[in-house]
């Protein structure tokens, strides 16, 4: 893989406001502390995540920006502004004298760019911000973070963000796994906890997270309760039902409607580590996209998750081998994370039944194959999470994607990202020259001849630079003609949705240009040229083989 | 002796005190032998001198009317329309309060008990007046309920009590029901005055006079202290000049003899504070005063004639006078010569100084010749000025001084100021007392240069001159003397004489000092549609340009719902009902949009759509509403309903409209014509084609008002063209109408001003034919044509002379005919059209823009509201801002930027000129947009978590 910045030895992670991000970049954390083993790693969170950072491991340090108060502060107004600006003053000092080296930050917020702008960290590997506030991202890796959860661009991606994020840091050795300590003693809560639930059934312990970051996503507590029913009274299992204090509001009713000794609510009792501790005593955990999911997958318990609404299992998936995913299939999912939803169809795709079966077959081991006729297809895809050759997390379909459309474009893409940023081989099959016409992607030889027609300017572009002879005016003509190119390039990335990652990541590079030299930035545009061009052909290539 | 009282009718100072009765006083009801000592003491005094005796001193019946002139006014304050009363005046003495009341009341009755004074009176008012002399008893032969205003001013307050009792049972005959008495008199602390005293002032104890008031069948409506320009109350003695309104109730009066007791001193009362004066020694030490003033100001022959009245008093008097009648005497005796040498002399060492420190002030002083101002000799004998009236104090001026400095040092408002600036210098007494009081910088404006010339010819003002810090003459020389730090001192005897001037002077001042560290936020609210509506624009730019932090209510886009209203009704009444809670809408929005960001003031121009509810609410937060009433306030009646809820109402008219709205419960009401936008209205070079479209030789444009259409008919064998709306589409007005009369932009109107040679400006009327004879205001379009250099032909208006010179600046007709002989006359002579339109744009350029105005009515509202604009702005989000971010200079900058761009002190307004990607942020700017996008992020994620997102 190409890597930027190898060697570093001050790291700060910017990862602030979720707890399921922070575990999400465990593996990155472990990698760079295995490839730099002297390196200091400084985490910065919002506050309430401090403490739980201290259960993952190879953080040197943790840092807790205090975003309540400063919005607390700015709801004041007049002075209100002021004190939240002495304490973003004092914060930016804080950070300047810890004299990093590297930032990664992943966060794609405005504010984050602008506080590591201020900061003024010389290597970064994520989002950060240039002189006039705009959005800059150095590292193609995170180029294509950015590009794959652009909503547009978001089904054509397979590789699963933590591998993103942790490429953007130019890892390679990680644990294929997500990490989190648990303590003695948050174990022993959690063994309190069940005791105390004194369940009467003798089946395997399952834990349910029934509530979610939005209300879309929350599959509905009717849904839960015949789930819940039918694990404890046809399986025997014991139903533990975790969350937060402020989910109990979703969970008490489901707790009410299963009526049963064997359901117990630990929501609201455990903090982060002892929920980790409680997940870890289970046999499996069944929820959607979630914190918890993450801490689970830390924990080493199996998940059974559903991804519905705007989750999308590719992209968030569980980080470890072995867990079941459901995804429905429907026209309008994944949808936009950003807009409500007033119909949730996709909910309906999945049974409760179907849930308990495969939870069941879960609790019972590592899932290879569904038995016929459980699923059906044309409503829902399950995949079980693993990795690839290349140490990359992969889902893989245990029932069949044929009512999956875009299922080739994913696999090609995943294909021509590993391959064009990380450099990894893969053998001449699926190398070979352009495929038949009816394999090619539509759009795709517009976009590369366009992207060549790029190419070609930018030598005439950096000829008139060289000849001191040349009127400005020429010159001008010129970048009128890239300029106009350009919107062609990103209108093509509109009318074929499929090219839509391509065209992205070019305009992300391109907005990412820096310098003032003439020539200079005539070359890094030449270079952003080249890779269209060369991505297109290579997209050309692994649709055909796919 | 320690105080010496002039003139017990002029208040030039005087002894006072509640009445004291001997031992076998004369008993209450026998108070004929009163009444004849009360004639035959007045008209003695009358005989010597009725102007010393009844007047302020003054030395011309000219000053007595107009000090006269001045008390009316006090006297019926809050009274109204008194055109069609009658009006009773009891003590008139010769009639000094009459004269001005002929010209407001239909009768006007003057009762004294002195047969000198009213035949005086008579000499002076001729017939005007209904005068009688009466017995000092009763008003006989004034009938029951015949009158329906009575005023007593500086009479009454010299009558004993039982006369004094006596007068208020008669003024309750004589008054009408639901009829007023106003009286001067004097309240506070009770002392002991002789009971056959005709001349010292009496002071009655307040609660008694309102218990003796109530039983004579009045009541006391209010009680207000009089303020004169010269000192009439004696607060160090609790002896407070007052003028009582009394109105006169169903009750009957009781007796003569119980009102009277109600008013006398009880056992219990204070003791006098001084021991009683006689009235003959009070008498003789007036008139020798008197005689002194006179032999001061040269006027041998009067000063004699004093001094032998004087004398005749020698005998009886008591006090020892031997000093101040030597120092008369030997006045009397010098020639006036030594005088005038030794003023020469004085006059050459003080200019030596102006010249020296402020030669422009010298210069204008050279040119002074005022033949009313008079250098005569108060009370103690210090030199003091005269003009019309005493300059300063007439008894004591360096006393007087010395009080007034460390009164004015005292103040607050003094305290914080960096230096002084005080309006009047008189003999300067009060200049040398508060520059010797404070180590602050004293600068003076004197209005009247003859004055400050009297004062360098009088006295050694060497000192004082060298301490001043500046000093200026005049109205023009003021404005620019101001500076930053400055506090302003009127002296109420400059104030009283220069009341316009020391007006303007606050005005300019305050105004000046309102506009630099003032900052309110003012919004310009418009009308829906009409002529207000590009005025409102103009408004705003002057407010721009003037860098106030501007509001821009525009609320035109509401004009077409309004009228759409009318489309789904027959009934009209049910129309105006409907657009009129349509209106009460609008106004809410307005009141919305200051819940959202406040504003400080409120500007609305005439028709602008915010109700009374509105108005009241707005002012109950403070915000200063002001009304600019650019309309005929005879059209246009809204102002009846809603001038109440407005601070300060600016009109297009004088006089009888400025006094109805004031009448009307407005704040202030102020003049404020019309005037150009230079930016718009302005000299343009037209293309042929344009000239061809929008030119001709004669032109009109505006609507098809009655009176335009009647004169306009004649015109049509003209080459003349019409523009604008409601003109008839029938002949001979469809050939001269233009575009089918539709509505012009003022960028359109402004090129047929400049594509035509002859411009009519016929001021609209809705009832007459022609030239309206009564018109008074100045349109805008006189303003606006002058300002494009057109020349235009206007109808004559009371008010046009004064904003141009007719004949050299516009050129003017009285009616019809005039019009198309001067339109013959001019359409020929280009050179003259030319010449007289640059004049007429000079002058407007000069005077009449939107700028001058906003400034002028920014000047009145600022002088006016100050202390209050001030306390807002302190106690305002944006001071607390500011003091936050002192520490922080480069943030302190931001935030001033974001002030002056009128934003709110929120984080939204501080970065709300941050456009990413134009330009480098600074360290601040970044900051500020890291805690920007922290809220909005930390906003989304709470409405992602309760599924808000839309």
């Amino acid at each position: 893989m190409k890597r930027r910045y190898p060697h570093k030895t001050n790291i700060l992670l910017v990862n602030i406001t979720r707890l399921g991000d922070m575990l999400q970049a465990t593996p990155t954390i472990a990698g760079m502390k295995a490839e730099n083993p002297d390196a200091k790693v400084t985490v910065l969170v919002e506050k309430q995540f401090e403490e739980v950072c201290h259960s993952i491991p190879n953080i040197d340090e943790v840092v807790g920006i205090d975003l309540g108060m400063t919005v607390r502060s700015l709801a004041r107004e007049q002075d209100g502004i002021v004190d939240a600006y002495e304490y973003v003053t004092e914060f930016v000092d804080t950070l300047r004298a810890k004299n990093f080296d590297y930032c990664l930050n992943m966060s794609s917020s405005g504010y984050t760019a602008l506080l590591l702008k201020l900061i003024g960290i010389a290597r970064n590997g994520g989002w950060t911000a240039d002189e006039e506030g705009h959005r800059v991202i150095e590292s193609d890796w995170a180029r294509l973070f950015a590009t794959s959860v652009f909503h547009q661009n978001r089904q054509y991606n397979s590789l699963n963000l933590v591998d993103v994020f942790r490429c953007s840091a130019d890892v390679i050795q990680h644990p294929p796994k997500l990490m989190l300590n648990i303590e003695p003693a948050a174990r022993e809560h959690a063994e309190t906890l069940i005791r105390e639930a004194a369940f009467t059934n003798t089946g395997p312990l399952v834990a349910i997270q029934a509530g979610a970051s939005q209300e879309k996503r929350q599959w509905s507590p009717a849904h839960f309760i015949e789930l819940i029913k039918t694990l404890t009274n046809e399986h025997q299992a014991r139903v533990v039902l975790v969350g937060s204090k402020k989910e109990l509001s979703i969970i008490e009713p489901i707790k009410a409607g299963c009526d049963s000794p064997n359901v117990a609510v630990f929501a609201g009792k455990t903090t982060i580590p002892q929920l980790a501790a409680v997940i870890e005593a289970c046999d499996v955990l069944v929820t959607g996209d979630t914190g918890p999911m993450h801490v689970s997958v830390a924990a080493g318990t199996p998940v059974v998750a559903m991804f519905l609404a705007s989750a999308y299992g590719y992209e968030t998936g569980p980080y470890s081998e072995g867990n079941l995913v459901l995804q429905p299939v429907i026209g309008c999912g994944p949808c936009n994370p950003n807009k409500p939803c007033s119909q949730t169809d996709c909910h309906e795709t999945i049974a409760p039944g179907l849930v308990a079966k495969l939870t069941m077959l879960r609790a019972a081991g590592d899932v290879r194959s569904i038995p016929p006729g459980l699923v059906d297809p044309r409503r829902v895809i399950v995949y079980r999470s693993c990795f690839d050759s290349h140490g990359f997390c992969d889902l893989q379909p245990l029932t069949s994607n044929e009512f999956d459309p875009l299922a080739r474009f994913r696999a090609a893409y995943r294909k021509l990202w590993l391959d064009d940023l990380g450099g990894l081989e893969f053998a001449p099959a699926e190398r070979r020259a352009l495929a038949l016409a009816a394999d090619e992607v539509a759009g795709v030889e517009q976009l590369g001849e366009l992207a060549g027609r790029g190419e070609a300017l930018i030598d005439e572009l950096k000829r008139l630079i060289k000849d001191v002879r040349v009127s400005g005016r020429a010159l001008a003509g010129v970048n009128e003609q890239l300029s106009s190119l350009d919107r062609r390039i990103e209108e093509v990335g509109y009318n074929f949705s499929h090219l839509g990652p391509v065209a992205r990541m070019f305009v992300f590079a391109k907005e990412n240009l820096s310098g003032t030299d003439a020539l200079d930035l005539a070359s890094q545009m030449g270079t952003i040229y080249g890779d269209l061009r060369r991505r297109c052909r290579k997209l050309n290539e692994y649709f055909a083989t796919v | 002796m320690a105080s010496t009282p002039v003139s017990p009718r002029a208040y030039a100072g005087g002894r006072v005190g509640s009445e004291m009765i001997p031992k076998g006083a004369t008993k209450m009801k026998d108070f004929t032998k009163i009444a004849e000592q009360m004639k035959a003491d007045w008209n003695r005094r009358i005989s010597h001198d009725y102007r010393f005796w009844m007047s302020d001193g003054h030395r011309d019946d000219a000053a007595m009317w107009q000090s006269g002139e001045r008390d009316l006014d006090i006297m019926l304050a809050d009274i109204g329309d008194t055109r069609g009363l009658t009006l009773l005046d009891v003590g008139c003495g010769v009639g000094r309060l009459l004269k001005p009341a002929l010209a407001r009341f239909a009768r006007v009755i003057g009762f004294d008990v002195s047969d000198e004074a009213i035949g005086k009176a008579r000499a002076l008012l001729g017939d005007g007046p209904e005068l009688y002399a009466g017995n000092g008893v009763d008003l006989r032969p004034l009938g029951d309920r015949s009158v329906d205003v009575v005023l007593s001013f500086a009479a009454i307050t010299s009558m004993p009590t039982e006369v004094m009792a006596a007068y208020l049972c008669e003024f309750h005959r004589v008054l009408k029901p639901g009829g007023v008495a106003r009286l001067q008199i004097y309240l506070g602390t009770e002392s002991a005055v002789e009971q056959n005293d005709t001349l010292q002032l009496r002071c009655y104890s307040e609660a008694k006079f309102e218990r003796a008031v109530r039983a004579a069948g009045f009541e006391l409506e209010w009680s207000r202290d009089l303020v004169l320009p010269f000192k009439v109350s004696f607060e160090e003695l609790g002896i407070l000049a007052r003028v009582v309104s009394l109105a006169r109730s169903e009750v009957a009066p009781a007796s003569v003899e119980e009102i009277t007791a109600l008013l006398r001193p009880g056992p219990g009362a204070a003791p006098s504070p001084r021991p009683p004066i006689a009235g003959v020694d009070l008498e003789y030490w007036m008139s020798l005063n008197y005689a002194g003033e006179l032999a001061e100001r040269g006027d041998i022959e009067r000063a004699r004639a004093a001094l032998e009245y004087a004398l005749t008093f020698q005998r009886v008097a008591t006090i020892d006078v031997r000093d101040l009648l030597e120092r008369i005497t030997s006045r009397l005796g010098a020639t006036p010569a030594s005088g005038r040498s030794s003023s020469t002399d004085l006059y050459a060492a003080n200019l030596a100084i102006v010249e020296q420190r402020f030669p422009m002030v010298a210069s204008s002083l050279r040119a002074t010749d005022d033949p009313n101002v008079m250098v005569v000799s108060s009370g103690d004998g210090a030199v003091i000025i005269e003009q019309g009236q005493c300059l300063d104090h007439p008894q004591k001026p360096l006393a007087s001084g010395e009080v007034w400095a460390k009164r004015v040092l005292q103040e607050g408002r003094v305290k914080d100021a960096a230096d002084l600036v005080i309006f009047g210098f008189g003999a300067g007494y009060h200049v040398e007392a508060l520059s010797r009081a404070t180590s602050k910088g004293v600068s003076v404006i004197e209005p009247n240069p003859a004055v400050l010339a009297a004062a360098l010819r009088s006295r050694d003002l060497r000192e004082c001159l060298t301490r001043l810090d500046r000093l200026a003459v005049g109205e023009e020389a003021a404005r620019a003397l101001f500076r930053e730090g400055d506090e302003l001192c009127l002296r109420p005897q400059t104030q009283a004489l220069h009341g316009e001037m020391a007006s303007r002077i606050r005005s300019i001042f305050y105004g000046t000092r309102g506009l630099r560290s003032l900052h309110p936020t003012v919004a310009v609210l418009g009308p829906l549609q009409g002529g207000s509506l590009p005025v409102m624009a103009y408004t705003l730019r002057s407010l721009q340009s003037l860098k106030q932090r501007v509001r821009e209510w525009d609320v035109s886009g509401f004009a077409p719902s309004f009228h759409h209203i009318d489309k789904f009704f027959y009934d009209k009444m049910r129309v105006t009902g409907v657009q009129n809670m349509y209106l009460e809408t609008v106004s809410q929005v307005l009141l919305e949009a200051v819940n959202e960001k406040s504003i400080d003031v409120l500007i609305c121009m005439a028709q602008a759509p915010v109700s009374g509810r509105v108005l009241t609410e707005l002012r109950s937060r403070g915000v200063i509403t002001v009304l600019w009433f650019m309309e005929d306030y005879l059209r246009f009646t809204y102002w009846k309903d809603l001038a109440k809820y407005y601070d300060f109402v600016f009109t297009i008219q004088r006089g009888r409209c400025m006094e109805l709205i004031r009448a009307a419960g407005a704040g202030e009401v102020v003049y404020l014509p019309m005037a150009c936008d230079p930016g718009v209205h302005r000299p343009l070079s037209l293309s042929a084609e344009e000239r061809k479209q929008w030119g001709s030789p004669i032109s009109f444009v505006g609507a098809g008002y009655h009176n335009r259409q009647q004169v306009f008919a004649s015109f049509a064998d003209l080459p003349f063209k019409i523009w604008g709306t409601e003109w008839p589409e029938c002949k001979p007005f469809d050939r001269m109408v233009q575009e089918n009369g539709r509505r012009l932009l003022p960028a359109e109107y402004v090129k047929i001003f400049n594509a035509t040679d002859i411009n009519i400006n016929l001021h609209s009327s809705s009832e007459r034919d022609g030239v309206d004879p009564t018109g008074d205001f100045v349109n805008p379009r006189t303003f606006e044509l002058a300002a494009a250099g057109a020349f235009q032909l206007v109808d004559e208006r009371s008010l046009l002379a004064e904003c141009f010179e007719p004949g050299k600046e516009v050129v003017t007709f009285r009616n019809p005919r005039e019009l198309k002989e001067l339109v013959a006359y001019y359409l020929n002579r280009p050179h003259e059209r030319q010449a007289i339109a640059d004049r007429a744009r000079a002058r407007v350029l000069s005077e009449h823009t939107y700028d001058q105005r906003i400034r002028q009515m920014l000047s009145v509202i600022y002088s006016s509201k100050f202390e209050h604009l001030k306390r807002r702005e302190e106690s305002g989000g944006w001071s607390k801002l500011f003091r936050r971010a002192a520490p922080h200079p480069e943030l302190t900058a931001r935030c001033q930027a974001a002030f002056e761009r009128g934003d709110e002190p929120i984080l939204d307004g501080l970065v709300s000129d941050v456009v990413l990607g134009k330009g480098k942020l600074s360290e601040t700017e970044q900051k500020l947009m890291f805690l920007y996008h922290v809220r909005k992020q930390m906003i989304r994620m709470k409405s992602e978590e309760m599924g808000l997102n839309k």
